[in-house]
């Protein structure tokens, strides 16, 4: 024991914990010796004693540590180690909040594969499913409405408003029978549970993959197996369509579903240029649409020309895409092989990943950047997890393995829950992860 | 010189020297030398020593300079001055006060040295010159060189080498005799050659060298020892003794009384000859009881037992592997299995990717077919058919969504129902058939193919005489070939989807067919028999070329893309790659498998083939076909690819590939059906 302790202050390293965090989880900030072997675990427990010193009725909770901008994911010293980082100076510990789920919610069954989820508004879950109907989920618990009308399954569903006007949703849905239909709708009112869509949009010759809405929600682009982009208007599709002169109606004749008159309208436009099936597309900004597509390449569109301004090979089929991150300008894509890449394409004249992210077992079926945070994501894996990433650690933050099959789908929802459907027909939420 | 004494006051005029009255002498010099001693000794002494420097110094510079300052000017304007001139400062120098003559004379007659003085006029001082500086002037007078020691005669020595010295002496143009023949030498000569040749003139003979050779030198490697015809071999060395056959061996050689026990056991060969034994002193050794036996056992050896050299060929084992490109250059290929279409509840006997990659069709030994999503592995459609599925081809064409499947004993057209509408219209047009020409084939024998509407599933039945075992969609997706191997003259038949019309093009095959496929771009066809490939030209309705295999057994066939190239699959595990420009013989044979090959299939855009089988592995080749007919082409074994396990003895039983996507789909005696991807 005692040449333990002889041998211990040799490996000690001086810290000061630094913080970011509101008042009552701000540690003093004098510098203290901790043995250089602790982990995440046990610096956690310091700047928890810390604190508990501070204020007594603190409540003990896992935090995650940086330094220089890089999470500790190693025992202090081989972490110093490999970054390279002498012990010599008191070294600067910035905590956060560890991110992960505390919890999960109770999962939402569905009648077949959960194939599309949206969370982008706080109060209301969108869900597609392969059974043809989206469904509408409030506070991700209960099933207040099913949008209904498409006669295969649903590959991807999106609110078009995000709930400013908290009473008329406005949700756009793509289908593998070709078409993207339009919903619209009134939350407070749950009486009729089924509802129709009041507009179709047909043009897609083979199944439509991916619908993204324009950050204006006047449009929305759509890719799909046919190997085009197509824009679509949503402006105009009020009942009194007859003003649009595109449109024509038409009656829904070959679903036996009710006899309900329907509108249809035409693409505005259709970019050419993808090779194989357009799996992704996403709208960050007015002027640009990225896509990636089974062709391996990620391109980005300049609306107003149509024309293709960025191509970008990687090397596999992508599945999914999304932009977010430093000023919105990152790129995460998954697609054919368990990693998830995070391209720049500010950079010029390479094509390589600034991030990789290999944990994943094996195909990647959706990423999503953090609404506010640029360090955080989510991606979905057909290996039955949902990770959680960390743009400052390669390894991944937390994996939420509640799905018994594949996951088809994955989404934040509030900021601070995890969205995700998969092939056990489940909505699985994960709740209180706390991204300050 | 520089040497002046001016304490001496006499005066002396030039003309009563005594050097011109030659009465400097050595008799003088000796007594001069002895009064010097007694009188003005430190005088005397300084001179002597200085002897040596005086000698050297030779140069006028080293001359102190005059008292007088007035330069050369007549005496004469100082005659009558009370000085002589001026020194270097400027003052007057006076002039001495003239002695009496006779006084000067009588002080002179007792100074020896007096005769040395010189009176200095310029200066007005007299100046004594030492004894080495008289005999210098006395020599000069008498024309003879200053010093004594110089010999003006010498002997000459000439420094200069002349021997081998490429350039002359002189710059004197050569002479003309020197380009002349000499006339003197030719006769020489000429004399010399005659009596050479009259023998006159005998030369010695060549020195004979002593003839040294290596006594401790290794005969064995010298080239000397090389005889004609056969070629000595040296004998075996004699193993060298080692610690055992020492007289005092360490105690670890010495065996124990147990281990000489047990060798009375052991066979008389393998007993060791030699029992290692301790003695006190070299003294104690006995003689070898055997020396005499072995050294004849070994004469024995070496005269009985034939020797023969051994070829030894030093060479680098790696040298000797064909130089294949890294794998990682021939990226990508299927090398990881990612996606499991799980749902069959029987061996997957067959797949099929559709045009586009996005359904792929299996048809199963539980009697079932399913279309499965490849993107996410989910199985969208399935048929009971109610019969084995032997076999299943999707139709080509992109907008003809019909799946050809053998059940059991005959083919099954079925609508896959995906697709847009225009393509469903399509497919459904193309799959409508009046019930109308049957009777009129009704002959003399049953018809090879009867099409029947299949009521179940909105198909066509093909009904075949014969068992069914292959079907292969032409790539235009209108025409159709099936294989009926116990069909004799019927055995390969040809459909056409548009009419409905069958008909058999080959009346004789050279065996047993086994599969027949058609040629990717041009109206080629082939069909593989048991042993060998038949190409046909189908517009000309004649054989082309007939590749022969090797194997024992055909399995499966698949035409290259660019139709030049043909690999065969075999039931012993053998694939035969054949270029049919080159030969009719396999190019290249690789024996990779241990079972049968179940299946082998070309990759439509990317230079990949791969074979499936039943020893539930799968091989990716890189198969590169250049477009330059020079240049053979590069097979390269990728990847194995494992997973299915075995069932009932059997593994994998089919596989294809993607059509856009380096990705292979194998169908598995487990019931499952596997997509690898790069």
């Amino acid at each position: 024991m005692d040449s333990g302790g002889a041998s211990d202050p040799s490996r000690q390293v001086r810290v000061r914990f630094l913080t970011k965090l509101p008042a009552p989880l701000r540690a003093p900030p004098t510098s203290i010796a901790v043995p250089a072997d602790l982990t995440r675990m046990g610096l956690s427990e310091i700047v928890n004693s810390l604190l508990l010193a501070a204020s007594p009725d603190h409540q003990a909770q896992p935090f995650d540590f940086l330094v220089d901008g890089e999470l500790v994911r190693l025992p202090l010293q081989e972490f110093l180690l490999a970054k390279g980082i002498s012990v010599e100076r008191v070294l600067e510990l910035e905590y956060v909040k560890a991110v992960a789920p505390r919890k999960q919610e109770d999962p939402c069954p569905h009648d077949d594969w959960v194939s599309a989820v949206d969370g982008s508004n706080p109060s209301f879950v969108l869900t597609g499913c392969y059974d043809g109907l989206a469904r509408i989920w409030r506070d991700a618990s209960e099933c207040t409405h099913i949008l209904e009308g498409h006669s295969d399954g649903i590959t991807s569903a999106r609110f078009i408003n995000k709930g400013e006007t908290e009473d008329r949703l406005h949700v756009v849905t793509a289908s593998k029978d070709r078409s993207l239909r339009l919903f619209k709708f009134d939350t407070s009112v749950s009486v009729p549970k089924q509802i129709g869509a009041y507009k179709i949009l047909r043009g897609h010759t083979s199944s439509v993959q991916s619908v993204a809405v324009d950050p204006s929600t006047n449009m929305i682009c759509s890719g799909s197996w046919d190997n085009s982009i197509k824009l679509w208007s949503v402006e105009g599709s009020e009942e009194d369509g007859d003003t649009v002169s595109v449109k024509k109606r038409r009656t829904n004749s070959d679903s036996s579903g009710p006899e309900e008159s329907l509108f249809e309208g035409s693409a505005t436009s259709t970019f050419l240029g993808h090779t194989q099936c357009v799996s992704a597309v996403t709208w960050p900004e007015r002027q640009t649409i990225y896509s990636a597509s089974w062709d391996h390449s990620v391109r980005q569109w300049d609306v107003q020309t149509g024309k293709e301004t960025w191509n970008m090979v990687s090397g596999k089929a992508l599945n999914c895409l999304d932009c977010g991150g430093e000023s919105s300008s990152l790129i995460a894509a998954g697609g054919s092989d368990p990693v998830l890449r995070v391209w720049d394409p500010r950079k010029p004249g390479t094509l390589a990943p600034i991030f990789q992210f290999s944990s994943h077992k094996s195909w990647i079926s959706a990423c999503k950047w953090h609404p506010s945070s640029w360090f955080h994501l989510v991606s979905s894996s057909f290996d039955g997890k949902v990770m959680l990433w960390d743009l400052r650690t390669a390894w991944p933050l937390a994996s939420v393995e509640s799905h018994k099959d594949k996951v088809l789908c994955a989404d934040w929802w509030k900021g601070d829950s995890v969205i995700s459907g998969g092939a056990d027909s489940k909505l699985c939420i994960a709740s209180g992860i706390e991204i300050v | 010189m520089g040497h002046s004494d001016g304490d001496h006051g006499s005066d002396l005029s030039a003309d009563d020297s005594p050097w011109s009255e030659g009465s400097w002498s050595d008799d003088d010099d000796e007594g001069s030398l002895s009064f010097e001693d007694s009188g003005e000794g430190s005088d005397a002494d300084s001179d002597e020593p200085d002897a040596p420097a005086v000698e050297e110094s030779d140069s006028s510079e080293d001359e102190v300079a005059p008292r007088n300052t007035i330069g050369d000017v007549p005496l004469e304007w100082y005659k009558n001055e009370e000085h002589i001139g001026y020194d270097i400062t400027g003052s007057k120098i006076k002039k001495r006060d003239r002695e009496g003559r006779i006084e000067a004379y009588l002080r002179n007659a007792d100074d020896a040295k007096n005769w040395r003085k010189i009176y200095d006029e310029y200066n007005d001082e007299e100046v004594q010159i030492t004894k080495e500086e008289a005999k210098i002037i006395s020599r000069l007078l008498k024309g003879k060189t200053p010093h004594t020691n110089v010999d003006p005669y010498p002997d000459y020595v000439d420094w200069f080498e002349y021997d081998g010295k490429g350039h002359p002496l002189s710059s004197a143009p050569e002479p003309k005799r020197r380009f002349v023949p000499s006339k003197w030498e030719q006769k020489k000569v000429v004399k010399l050659v005659r009596a050479i040749r009259k023998g006159w003139i005998k030369f010695d003979k060549p020195k004979e060298e002593p003839n040294f050779y290596l006594l401790w030198g290794d005969e064995t490697d010298t080239a000397d020892n090389k005889r004609q015809g056969l070629s000595y071999i040296p004998a075996p060395k004699p193993n060298l003794p080692g610690h055992e056959e020492s007289y005092n061996p360490s105690v670890e050689y010495i065996p124990t009384q147990e281990e000489i026990d047990s060798y009375q056991l052991m066979y008389e060969e393998d007993r060791p000859k030699f029992i290692p034994r301790k003695f006190d002193c070299l003294r104690s050794v006995p003689a070898y009881e055997k020396a005499l036996r072995e050294g004849f056992d070994r004469c024995l050896d070496l005269y009985l037992c034939p020797r023969t050299r051994k070829k030894r060929i030093n060479i680098d084992p790696e040298s000797l592997k064909p130089k294949l490109p890294s794998k990682k250059d021939l990226r990508p290929y299927p090398r990881t299995c990612y996606l499991e279409f799980k749902g069959h509840n029987g061996p997957v006997k067959s797949l099929s990717v559709e045009a586009t990659g996005q359904w792929i069709a299996s048809g199963s030994s539980d009697g079932t077919i399913r279309v499965w999503e490849v993107e996410t592995g989910r199985c969208i459609k399935v048929w009971n058919v109610g019969g084995v599925v032997h076999r299943i081809a999707w139709n080509p064409s992109p907008d003809r969504h019909i799946l050809a499947a053998v059940v059991d004993h005959d083919l099954l057209l079925l609508n896959a129902e995906v697709g847009d509408e225009d393509a469903q219209m399509k497919t459904k047009g193309l799959l409508q058939i009046e019930e109308l020409a049957q009777e009129e084939d009704n002959g003399d024998k049953k018809p090879a193919v009867k099409w029947v509407k299949h009521e179940k599933f909105d198909g066509i039945m093909l009904i075949h005489h014969k068992a069914v075992s292959t079907v292969e969609w032409h790539f235009k997706g209108d025409y159709f070939t099936t294989v009926v191997p116990s069909g004799d003259s019927r055995a390969v038949l040809l459909h056409q989807l548009s009419k409905k019309h069958s008909h058999h093009p080959f009346r004789k095959l050279p065996g047993l067919p086994i599969a027949a496929v058609f040629h990717p771009s041009q109206k080629m066809f082939f069909v593989a028999t048991k042993k060998f490939v038949q190409v046909y030209d189908l517009q000309k309705a004649q054989l082309v070329k007939k590749l022969e295999s090797g194997v024992r057994e055909i399995s499966s066939i698949s035409i290259h893309p660019g139709g030049d190239n043909v690999i065969v699959g075999s039931k012993d595990g053998k694939l035969c790659w054949f270029d049919t420009d080159l030969s009719t013989r396999p190019y290249k044979t690789l024996k990779n498998h241990s079972k049968d090959i179940t299946n082998v299939t070309f990759h439509r855009k990317y230079p990949l083939f791969a074979s499936s089988s039943e020893d539930c592995t799968a091989y990716v080749f890189h198969g590169m076909v250049y477009s330059d007919l020079n240049q053979n082409p590069l097979i390269v074994p990728l990847e194995i690819l494992r997973g299915h396990s075995s069932s009932d003895g059997r593994g994998v039983l089919d596989c294809k590939f993607h059509p856009r996507q380096p990705w292979l789909f194998t169908a598995g005696a487990d019931s499952v059906v596997r997509l690898y991807c790069d």
